[in-house]
């Protein structure tokens, strides 16, 4: 299993990990301020990708270390822009929710709850393109 | 992506004729990663035209005898 690989497998677990503990605090106080979720959303996402990455990079530093070549590069350019669609028709469909009504708290919520999800798909995309087609 | 592309390669032969050279060499050679060669080897990637070149000129031949077009 090639460098980014294994990274793109840790951050989606890191990803995933941390959307699931965004939606419990909201599910938690809903109508709280939004800021009240995304400060420990935030920061968890920042300390563990630290982490998770620092380990990565003192296991295979020489990997770590060299840029992406043509293939990895064309992988996650394909990713990026599946995941982009996905990010795009969730943001569009809280946008929709909210004129049908949503307040602007569940908004935010719901654009956050996007960007989640189109992040663990980018990563998933990612392995099944280093795996499977490319 | 999703499909294998119609090209053929003789990277693996012409890695074995030079030394049995490793792929990990070959790859740090052109510029790309181990991973990439196996792929390419395994023909699930075509390489850009810039990285075949460089295979072939590394094996002194021409992009002609490493690369073909399948069925040909």
């Amino acid at each position: 299993m090639s460098f980014r690989e294994k990274s793109a497998w840790v951050m989606g677990a890191i990803m995933l990990a941390t959307g699931v503990f965004y939606a419990q605090l909201v599910a938690g106080a809903p109508q709280a301020p939004v800021i009240g979720p995304l400060i420990p959303y935030v920061l968890a996402v920042i300390v563990l990708s630290i982490v998770a990455q620092a380990g990565l990079a003192i296991a295979s530093p020489k990997e770590a270390d060299a840029p992406a070549d043509e293939r990895e590069r064309a992988v996650i350019d394909r990713a990026g822009n599946w995941s982009g669609m996905v990010l795009g028709f969730g943001v569009v469909s809280a946008i929709i929710m909210y004129i049908g009504g949503w307040t602007a708290t569940m908004l935010v919520h719901a654009i956050v709850g996007a960007l989640i999800v189109s992040t663990v798909a980018e990563y998933a995309l990612q392995i099944y393109f280093f795996r499977k087609a490319v | 992506m999703g499909k294998r592309p119609p090209i053929t390669n003789r990277v693996r032969e012409l890695r074995e004729e030079h030394d049995r050279m490793s792929q990990a060499a070959l790859g740090e050679a052109v510029g790309v990663t181990r991973h990439t060669i196996i792929a390419i080897e395994q023909g699930r990637y075509s390489p850009s035209l810039e990285t075949a070149f460089r295979i072939a000129r590394l094996f002194g031949v021409g992009v002609e005898d490493v690369f073909g077009w399948e069925g040909e």
